[in-house]
């Protein structure tokens, strides 16, 4: 059905947008919790920064990482020099893309349900013993997880289907950078590129409808099943 | 089982919320002391600051020899060992029963911990619920459930808030008894709040009239 | 209020205008990325003698040859390469008898301008250990001319085995020289031309005629041109003051 090549480009495309939404997640979350609970001077204007992969054109998301990332950018050089690692043409960079494009959704999503956590509770916890972070652990945490789970799927579709911001970061590498996007784009650009197009976009649109059902059933799950509990 | 020596409970707040202030001072012992008055009086306000959930602007809350709140001291709620049994019960939804009651006990020390998981199931008449989810039940189980997890954590005091309000008449009266087991057999002092006379009467040690 | 909403007719008409002065256009002409500043001059210098200025749209052979043959409302295609200007004939997109070869160009291996390397094109020449860890720039080499050219060299001096994994494909010849020109890159491999129009690249060497295919731009008015100039422009083109226009940015005469 699918060439070895097509295959290697969604395993590609899987793995950019799996690391992506796994290392977002703890930044996304804190984020979250932050402009969720606190009000502090710079709120508004950390929740704008937060929101502006949303609403820049991608091609300007990319052309900013190049800026700060890149061979010649501050971040780019102080990784190379400490690390050996550089980001250009590599997974990891298209990762970066992915993930900096995937941030806005999974913060809107999980601040919300972190907003609907039931203070009381966390007030009953605390006359009970638990020290703020264990309240955490065992009660906040746990109330906010279908508002985790709907953000780990949205942003992990996002990532997928991350584009301008990556063509222009990282470029258009096979093997590294071409996630599923890309793939389509560079066939598209070839005379007879067609039965290959075909074929990576149905699957670019299983592989969204799947998250989003996922999605969708992960939260009417989590909520759902609380709801029936009435056995 | 609890200690049975004189807890002497000590308490002088003053909070200013919104437009109102909110005041009490008095001094009380063992037994069930009533915070008797009207609905929007500050009563709640008042179980609030003991437990550590709400800070006073001034003043000093003392049970036994521990100072939980004064101009030097303000304890976190989860070091002033105050049980709390709140009017709408608040079960954690995502644990069933058991977990709820044990929440408290595993978090506690050893040495604090003067009931165990089955005397305090067997005290209230709850075993048979014990994996059932909150959800599932009814008003009068599950303000049993919520008396039982308070007590497990080893408290040194009782708040309740109004825990007979959202109760039908045969319900009241079996958490009637289950309250004045608690404050005859345990010998645990309770801050009781209510705007109901006849609760009041029946149960209080001492009256204090809140608010006006 | 009432003046405002008298305006937005106005305004209306305002908007489709453009159209009206859409029929004041030149011819469309699709040309391969490598040709951008020179074509750009071609156009201007036919527009200063009083014809309307052609619009130009750069992009890789490739891609513009997929228009082509999708039927774009377009009336000239200059291709980098031969293969691309066939695909399209065969297709029937070609009009009978327009189509003949303008330009030729030469092959270049470039370093970012502040790079010292020092490489002699030759076969066998150790571009894969210069690379060390970095990529080697070029255009598409499964499509697009300059990396179809490219690779054939390389393949030709032996190198391309060594290079193949460690290639950074662009959409276009330019976006190749870009990568190099940021410092993505320290190698890259585009036509001579190219160099011309950059100040931040310098040419490390220049790969022998005969190791690649003759580097050849073939020009066609298309059939579905509907342009009463297509054919004039073209002729211009191929004048002697076109030529002398291209002669300057360095393409020789085919």
């Amino acid at each position: 059905m699918l060439s070895p090549e097509e295959w290697g480009i969604v395993a590609l495309s899987l793995k950019v947008g799996g690391v992506a939404v796994l290392a977002t997640l703890p930044v996304a979350f804190g984020l979250a919790w932050i402009l969720a609970r606190y009000r502090f001077p710079g709120r508004v204007v950390l929740d704008a920064l937060v929101h502006l992969p949303l609403v820049l054109p991608p091609v300007v998301t990319g052309w900013l990482l190049l800026i700060a990332f890149g061979p010649l950018g501050p971040v780019g050089r102080w990784l190379e020099s400490w690390f050996g690692a550089t980001l250009m043409f590599r997974w990891t960079g298209a990762a970066l893309a992915a993930a900096i494009m995937a941030l806005p959704l999974m913060v809107r999503a999980m601040r919300l349900s972190i907003e609907g956590i039931d203070r009381r509770l966390e007030g009953a916890a605390r006359t009970l013993g638990a020290t703020p972070w264990h309240c955490f652990w065992s009660v906040s945490l746990p109330l906010a997880l279908p508002g985790v789970l709907a953000a780990l799927v949205l942003g992990f579709a996002r990532s997928i289907g991350e584009f301008g911001a990556t063509i222009t970061f990282v470029s258009n590498i096979p093997g590294e950078t071409r996630t599923l996007p890309l793939a389509i784009y560079s066939a598209l650009q070839v005379p007879g590129g067609e039965a290959m197009v075909t074929r990576l976009a149905l699957l670019s649109v299983a592989l969204s409808l799947g998250a989003l059902i996922l999605s969708e059933w992960l939260v009417r799950r989590t909520h759902g099943e609380r709801q029936r509990r009435g056995d | 089982m609890a200690k049975g020596s004189v807890v002497a409970i000590d308490i002088d707040v003053t909070r200013r919320l919104g437009d109102r202030v909110i005041a009490a001072r008095f001094a009380a012992g063992p037994g069930l002391t009533a915070l008797f008055g009207p609905s929007g009086a500050g009563k709640t306000s008042i179980l609030n600051m003991v437990a550590g959930l709400l800070r006073p602007d001034r003043g000093h809350i003392r049970v036994g020899d521990r100072t939980l709140f004064d101009s030097a001291t303000d304890l976190s709620p989860e070091a002033r060992r105050v049980g709390y049994v709140f009017q709408d019960g608040r079960l954690f939804p995502h644990r069933r029963v058991r977990a709820n009651l044990t929440y408290g006990l595993d978090l506690a020390p050893p040495a604090n911990r003067w009931m165990s998981l089955d005397e305090a199931t067997r005290f209230l008449g709850i075993d048979h619920l014990l994996d059932r989810w909150p959800q599932g039940l009814s008003g009068g189980e599950a303000q049993r459930v919520a008396i039982g997890r308070a007590l497990l954590a080893g408290p040194e005091i009782l708040l309740m808030d109004e825990p007979l309000s959202s109760l039908d008449a045969a319900r009241r009266g079996d958490i009637m008894k289950v309250i004045e087991r608690i404050r005859d057999e345990l010998g645990l002092p309770i801050l009781y709040v209510s705007h109901d006379r006849a609760e009041v009467d029946r149960l209080a040690t001492q009256v204090v009239e809140i608010g006006e | 209020m009432a003046r405002l909403l008298r305006l937005f007719p106005l305004l209306f008409a305002l908007l489709l205008a453009p159209d009206a002065m859409a029929r004041a256009r030149g011819p469309v002409v699709l040309a391969a990325a490598s040709l951008q500043e020179s074509l750009t001059e071609a156009a201007d210098a036919w527009a200063a003698k009083g014809h309307p200025k052609p619009v130009l749209s750069f992009a890789a052979s490739s891609a513009l040859a997929r228009q082509v043959i999708a039927g774009a409302p377009a009336d000239l295609f200059l291709s980098a390469d031969e293969p691309w200007m066939d695909a399209a004939a065969k297709a029937g997109m070609l009009r009978a008898g327009t189509r003949a070869t303008l330009l030729g160009n030469r092959l270049v291996l470039i370093a970012p301008a502040a790079s010292r390397a020092r490489l002699t094109i030759a076969r066998g020449f150790p571009l894969a250990r210069a690379l060390g860890s970095g990529r080697l720039a070029l255009a598409d080499p499964g499509a697009v001319p300059a990396g179809k050219y490219a690779k054939a060299a390389l393949a030709h001096l032996g190198v391309w085995s060594g290079v193949a994994g460690r290639v950074a494909p662009a959409e276009n010849v330019r976006a190749a020289l870009a990568l190099v020109e940021r410092g993505a890159a320290p190698f890259g491999v585009v036509y001579a031309t190219d160099v011309r129009a950059s100040t931040a690249v310098r040419i490390v060497g220049v790969f022998p005629a005969s190791s690649h295919p003759p580097i050849r731009y073939p020009v066609a008015v298309l059939k579905a041109s509907r342009h009463r100039d297509a054919g004039a422009f073209r002729a211009f083109l191929f004048s002697k003051r076109g030529r002398a226009i291209f002669a300057r940015h360095g393409f020789s005469a085919s």
